[in-house]
Order: structure tokens, then C-alpha cells, then sequence
């Protein structure tokens, strides 16, 4: 009987794990504690795998050059941009946005681009971090 | 594939109109050329009538002894419900197949059809869908029960309608509600 | 379904949401003994309303809701409304962007295959493969990424072309990673081909005849696995399919002869991973220069788009077969109406030839080989004599290792 897994799984032993260990080798028991103790230099953060250029995160919007033609609201397929009549500029929902970048082409201002921010979770769909105005 | 010879779409489309004469209300070709090499292939569309809906099925197995049923697709005409039954042919012919695809007008007082699973048993899951989700009875289905709608969903809703038994009573937007 | 055939026969009910079925469906097995004698299938746990949903939106919006159909052909989907939606409008993609379309499809293929192969390596215990597939799907992600700017939810298709270029200074990257691929690919090949363990396992289960494979309409690797010659890329070459000489691949090209098993699905899917880095390949090479979308302006498209009146069909050769959208516009905004069928939707009543006659240890691997959809949670429950009692994923994963285990003895 012929194992053909074997020699690899052998030489699997001695070589480095693909994995990044991300945030840190041993996973913190609570990983907001961690991420404090980082802020505050106590402990050290492995940072994550680098996103390729031209990666599609968080939104960054550029209120100044807006000029409010609603043609992103018009094309956002999840409906996180929302009009602010008052100041005729745009808001949005990170928690509802898909991160298509489909607002990003429509704009004819180009106020809108797209960063390489991905650690975006949180428990509360509205805080302040996923609101991009 | 299968022994029988390869037909043009102009030669099938007119193997229709000789056999069903009447029942044939409308047929169309569709040609597409792709590619640098511009390879074409066709899609058929006919429009017939209901009642020779079974028989048009049949005639298919003249030009190959299993014709592929993709899936019946259907929307809601106001005093219709119109059925579109995809097919192919020649699967397994290096780029001769074609599509042919079927329109049968249903009017809202009698939503009737005859099912095809005893000639292709593969379209059984298509034709439960077709019920639930348009309100029609398909005559002779086997299994009469409920495939994609769970069970507590209420009854005489169609999803795919658009008069009084169709879905917009039951939708909410959650995001508009936790924003106010 | 009638309650017990026979004095002797219990049932298992396996779902709706189950590890080893990836998509939330729900069996009701038959057993007498430990053979399965008869199965009844239940769907649509995960109805979303998606076809409805489109007619509330506009053709570019539907795009990215067609995305969301599934992750794995995240690519497929809004393709073959893509298709459908051109064939109304009448727009012309040019010959650059119908190339890129096959090299984002195949990269799909990839992935897909690649992770299917692992799952089914994970079914009847065999996690060490799990690993090494991970490894190269992870090379085909890495890829993906680098071309769409997102690993599962590419966002790359537009009407009328694609929306991002492949440029000359990423050819480098994109050689580097396929030949990673070709590489493990290799290794891969031996493991699954050569290793006694799968062969014991996978050759004369779940068979599926090539009568039942086409009378029940299967498509894709599953029934080409029977010997059905249908590959949608070859029978109706959309996009630039034509200019390839692609062939149909059935395992009688490595092993000479077709028994529609669980291991031909093995082979077909190995066979179609390396025709796909060999399409992406040729297809970098063969590209012509041009425009990568017809209508750059997307407000331009989409005023035109409203203005469209007629009914299309997009067919496309997804990973686990032939995904077939319909979209009829009436001069609105939103499509009147979008059909769409995905390739698991053909292959589910082939499962039930599949399944009889088999036992209950192979159950995960049968219901895994056509590939289905995937969602997951963690029991069975097995009705016997009228009580009941649950089998947790890991004790059903279980009984699958330990029957291959007994093999190898
Ligand atoms: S990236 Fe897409 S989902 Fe997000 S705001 Fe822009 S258009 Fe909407
Ligand atoms: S499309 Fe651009 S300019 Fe117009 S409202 Fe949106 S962000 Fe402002």
C-alpha cells in the first residue's frame, strides 16, 4: 500500500507555518485588553497579512470637493449612502456598504476612493468608526 | 452525441411550424458571434399556445433523445401569467448547441399547465417552484408539496406576482425602522 | 414520505443545515440496515427573495445582489446577468474584456475545484490533503485579490466588459502565482490519483449512470463525471471560449473508462483545475489591446439601460455547471423579471439514484461529490423505533473516517 502523503506530512514538521499569526502568536483572552495594551506599548501587535494595491476597504470620503448630485445614492447597490439635505453632502453606512467601489466610479468628482482599511468589526452597527461623513 | 443529425436553428424553427401550424404564435432566432474567431451560436424563442404545450415538448425528442430542460422561468403579466420553459439541444456538439425556449401565455382565470416530468423527469423541482411562486397548478405532478417556501409561509402568497396575492404586504425595511 | 416501508427500516432526517452537506437542505433517509433505500429532499432553507429583490433596482445595482448568491461563484452570477442583460441592450463587449472574462472565470474554477477537493479529502478523513488544497486555493485567493481588490466578492464585472485591467507589470506577479499553482497542482494530482486510501473510499460509490445523469438534467463536473459531454464553455462558446480548443473533460481520459462514481467527480475536477491555469495562461498571451468595457460613463449606461425592452438568457459554465439566468426588461428601471438557476438547483435530483444502496458512513462524501452550496451547523437527528436521538457532525464525520479506516486494513 503506498501512503503518498507521508513524506510531505514529514517535511510539513520542520517547516514554518503559512499562517500569520495575527494579532499576536498566542490568541489574548480578550482581545480588546490586547488591543489596549498595544495602544498603550505594553504588548506588541503581529500586524496582518499587507493588502495588494488598489484594495477595496473602507471608504474615504472628501466632503470638500462634494458636490452633491446624489449619482452615488443612485448606484450604491446596498443603500448605505444617505443625503444630507441640509449641507447638501453624503453619509455613509459602513455596516451596510459591500465595498463594491461602485460609488467610487460613478463619482464625477472623484470624492470618493477607496482605502486599504479592513479591520472594520464591531458590535455596534452605528458607532462613530462606521459612519464615514 | 446521439446518432440523430444536427439541425439548423431556421430548420428546427420550421419542423415547428409544419407540425403545430396554429399553435405556433411567434418564433424568433437570436444569433451571437463571439471571439476572434467569430464563432456563432443561436437561441431560439417560441411563442405557442398552451393547450399543444405537452406535445411542442415531445416533438424536441425528435431532434435528440435527451434534450437538456435548463429551468421554466415566469412572470406576471397583470391579466396573465406568462411561463418561459428553457431547453437546449445538441449538448455535447462542440459549439452547434442551441437554446430553445418556450412562452406559454396562461390567463389568470385558468392558471393551468400540463406538467413534463413523465417525458424529462429532471424538471420536477422547477415545476413545484413554478407553484409556489406563481400561484399555478401544474396538472399531473408528481409530488405536490412545497420545495423553496418553508412551511409556515403563508398561503395564496406568490412571491413573483404582482397583483393583491403577491409579496409587497410582507416586506419591512429594517434599516429605515432603526434608524427613526 | 410514508413512515417506515417496512417493519425493519428507520429514518434518519439529515438537515437542514448540516457540515457535511454545505447547503442548508434537508434529507430524509430511509435506512434498513445500514443501506439507504429511499431519500426525499427538501430545499430553499436560505430563500432569500434575491429575484424579487432585483426588480426593486436598477441593471448595475442587481450586479453586486447577484454576487450574493453565492460566495463561491461570486463571479458567475452577475456574469450570466451580465450576458443576459447585453443580449437586450444589444451592447458589444470588446474582444480585451471577453478575455478577461475567461481568465476571472477560471480563477473561480480554481479556487472552487480546489476547495471542493479539500472538503471531500476532509469527509473521509483524510486532513493532511485538507491542508496542502488549502494552500493552493489560498495562491488562487492571493491571486483574486490582486486582480479584483477583494478575495471572495471579486466586483469585477460590469455591463458591457470588466472593470479592471490586467496590465503589463502584473503579468510577473500573476506567472509567479499560477506556476505555485501548477506546481501543487502536481502534488495534488499524485495524492488523489495514486493513494490507495481513495481509491478504496471513492471508486463504486455513489454511482450515478449516464441515463440517469441525463434524464434528470445533472450538469456540470457531476455529469460530465458520467460521461455526459456538457461544458457549457464548449457548446455555446460565450465570451472567447471559440478561440480555445477546449475539450470536454470525462475521466475516461486518465483511467479509460467511465463508472460515474464518486472518484471519476475526483478525477474530472483535478482534470478541469489544470485546463483552467492553462486557459489563464493562453488567454494572458493571446489577448488582444483594446477597450476593457463598452461604456465607460456609467451614468450613459445606465440611462440606456432603462430605454431596453425584451427578454435574454445568459448560460455560463459556473464551476459546478451550467448557471442559467433569464431577465426580461419592459422600459423601467429595474428588470420586470430575473430567473435565476443555479447549477445545484440541476443536480439535486440526481441525488437520489446517488444515494440508493449506499450506507449511511457515505452519506457526507456522496452528498459533498456534486459540490453543492455551502452553509453549516451540527447534528443529525436519527428517529429509530420512534425515539429520538442526535448524531453530532463530528460522530456522522466519524463513522466516515472509521469506514476508511477498515478499508485500509
Ligand atoms: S462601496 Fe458600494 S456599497 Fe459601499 S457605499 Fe459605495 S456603492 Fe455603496
Ligand atoms: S457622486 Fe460624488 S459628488 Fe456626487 S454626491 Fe456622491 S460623493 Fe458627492
Amino acid at each position: 500500500m503506498k501512503f503518498t502523503m507521508l513524506p510531505r506530512t514529514f517535511a510539513q514538521m520542520f517547516k514554518k507555518p503559512f499562517t500569520n499569526k495575527f494579532p499576536a502568536k498566542y490568541a489574548p483572552a480578550s482581545v480588546t485588553g490586547f488591543l489596549k495594551a498595544v495602544g498603550e506599548g505594553k504588548a506588541k501587535m503581529i500586524p496582518p497579512v499587507e493588502t495588494p494595491p488598489n484594495f477595496r476597504g473602507k471608504i474615504q470620503y472628501d466632503k470638500e470637493s462634494c458636490i452633491g448630485c446624489k449619482l452615488c445614492i443612485k448606484v450604491c447597490p446596498t443603500g448605505a449612502i444617505e443625503f444630507k439635505p441640509e449641507d447638501k453632502k453624503i453619509k455613509i453606512y459602513l455596516a451596510r456598504c459591500c465595498f463594491c467601489s461602485q460609488c467610487n466610479d460613478i463619482c464625477p468628482k472623484d470624492s470618493l476612493s477607496m482605502s486599504n482599511e479592513f479591520l472594520l468589526a464591531d458590535t455596534d452597527k452605528y458607532s462613530k468608526d462606521l459612519i464615514v461623513e | 452525441m446521439t446518432a440523430l443529425k444536427i439541425l439548423t436553428p431556421d430548420e428546427i424553427v420550421q419542423s415547428y411550424k409544419g407540425e403545430f401550424k396554429n399553435n405556433i404564435l411567434d418564433a424568433r432566432v437570436e444569433k451571437y458571434v463571439n471571439g476572434l474567431k467569430k464563432n456563432e451560436f443561436f437561441h431560439i424563442w417560441i411563442r405557442i399556445e398552451r393547450s399543444a404545450y405537452k406535445d411542442v415538448v415531445k416533438h424536441l425528442f425528435t431532434f435528440e433523445k435527451y434534450p437538456h430542460f435548463a429551468v421554466s422561468s415566469g412572470y406576471d403579466l397583470g391579466d396573465t401569467v406568462e411561463l418561459v420553459h428553457h431547453f437546449s439541444l445538441y449538448c455535447g456538439a462542440k459549439s452547434r448547441d442551441i437554446s430553445v425556449s418556450f412562452t406559454v401565455s396562461l390567463p389568470k382565470n385558468d392558471l393551468t399547465i400540463d406538467t413534463i416530468t413523465d417525458l424529462i423527469p429532471g424538471a420536477l423541482i422547477s415545476e413545484q417552484e413554478k407553484q409556489e411562486m406563481l400561484g399555478i397548478k401544474v396538472i399531473g405532478i408528481p409530488k405536490d408539496d412545497r420545495v423553496f417556501i418553508s412551511e409556515d409561509f403563508p398561503e395564496c402568497t406568490y412571491p413573483w406576482r404582482r397583483d393583491e396575492t403577491g409579496p409587497d404586504k410582507m416586506v419591512r425595511n429594517l434599516h429605515d425602522e432603526v434608524k427613526e | 414520505m410514508s413512515k417506515g416501508k417496512t417493519k425493519t427500516s428507520y429514518q434518519i432526517p439529515i438537515g437542514p443545515i448540516h457540515p457535511a452537506l454545505k447547503e442548508p437542505v434537508q434529507f430524509n433517509f430511509e435506512i434498513e440496515g445500514e443501506k439507504i433505500v429511499d431519500v426525499d429532499i427538501k430545499l430553499g432553507q436560505v430563500h432569500r427573495s434575491i429575484e424579487w429583490a432585483a426588480t426593486k433596482r436598477n441593471p448595475v445595482q442587481v450586479l453586486y445582489l447577484a454576487e450574493r448568491i453565492c460566495g463561491i461563484c461570486s463571479y458567475c452570477h452577475p456574469m450570466a446577468f451580465t450576458l443576459a442583460t447585453e443580449r437586450v441592450a444589444k451592447i458589444e463587449v470588446p474582444e480585451r474584456a471577453q478575455y478577461l472574462r475567461i481568465i476571472h472565470q477560471e480563477l473561480e474554477r480554481i479556487c472552487s475545484h480546489v476547495l471542493w477537493a479539500g472538503v471531500a479529502a476532509h469527509e473521509i478523513g483524510f486532513d493532511t490533503v485538507l491542508f496542502l488544497t488549502w494552500q493552493i486555493r489560498e495562491t488562487a485567493l492571493d491571486l483574486t485579490e490582486y486582480l479584483c481588490g477583494n478575495r471572495i466578492t471579486k466586483g469585477i464585472t460590469m455591463i458591457g466588459g470588466v472593470r479592471r485591467d490586467i496590465t503589463s507589470d502584473m503579468l510577473p506577479y500573476i506567472n509567479e502565482k499560477l506556476n505555485l499553482i501548477k506546481g501543487s497542482w502536481e502534488k495534488l494530482r499524485k495524492i488523489f490519483l495514486e493513494d490507495k486510501t481513495f481509491q478504496l473510499r471513492s471508486q463504486g460509490c455513489g454511482v450515478l449512470t449516464k441515463e440517469d445523469a441525463l434524464k434528470l438534467c445533472a450538469v456540470g463536473p457531476l455529469a460530465r463525471a458520467s460521461g455526459v459531454k456538457k461544458d457549457v464553455r464548449i457548446d455555446q462558446p460565450y465570451f472567447s471560449f471559440g478561440d480555445f480548443d477546449i475539450e470536454y473533460m470525462t475521466p475516461d481520459i486518465v483511467t479509460g473508462e467511465v463508472n460515474g462514481d464518486v472518484y471519476d467527480r475526483i478525477i474530472v475536477r483535478l482534470l478541469e483545475v489544470k485546463q483552467s491555469v492553462e486557459l489563464i495562461g493562453e488567454s494572458i498571451d493571446r489577448m488582444p489591446e483594446g477597450e476593457i468595457v463598452s461604456e465607460p460613463k456609467l451614468v450613459k449606461l445606465l440611462n440606456q439601460l432603462k430605454k431596453i425592452e425584451g427578454e435574454g438568457i445568459g448560460r455560463m459554465e459556473a464551476p459546478r455547471g451550467e448557471v442559467f439566468h433569464y431577465v426580461k426588461y419592459m422600459n423601467a428601471e429595474s428588470p420586470y423579471s430575473w430567473k435565476v438557476r443555479a447549477p445545484t438547483y440541476s443536480n439535486v435530483l440526481p441525488w437520489i439514484p446517488m444515494f440508493m444502496g449506499e450506507q449511511i458512513a457515505d452519506i457526507p462524501i456522496v452528498a459533498a461529490s456534486t459540490d453543492p452550496c455551502m452553509s453549516c451547523t451540527n447534528r443529525v437527528g436519527i428517529v429509530k423505533n420512534g425515539r429520538q436521538s442526535y448524531m453530532t457532525s463530528e460522530q456522522l464525520h466519524h463513522l466516515s473516517v472509521k469506514k476508511t479506516k477498515e478499508l485500509m486494513k
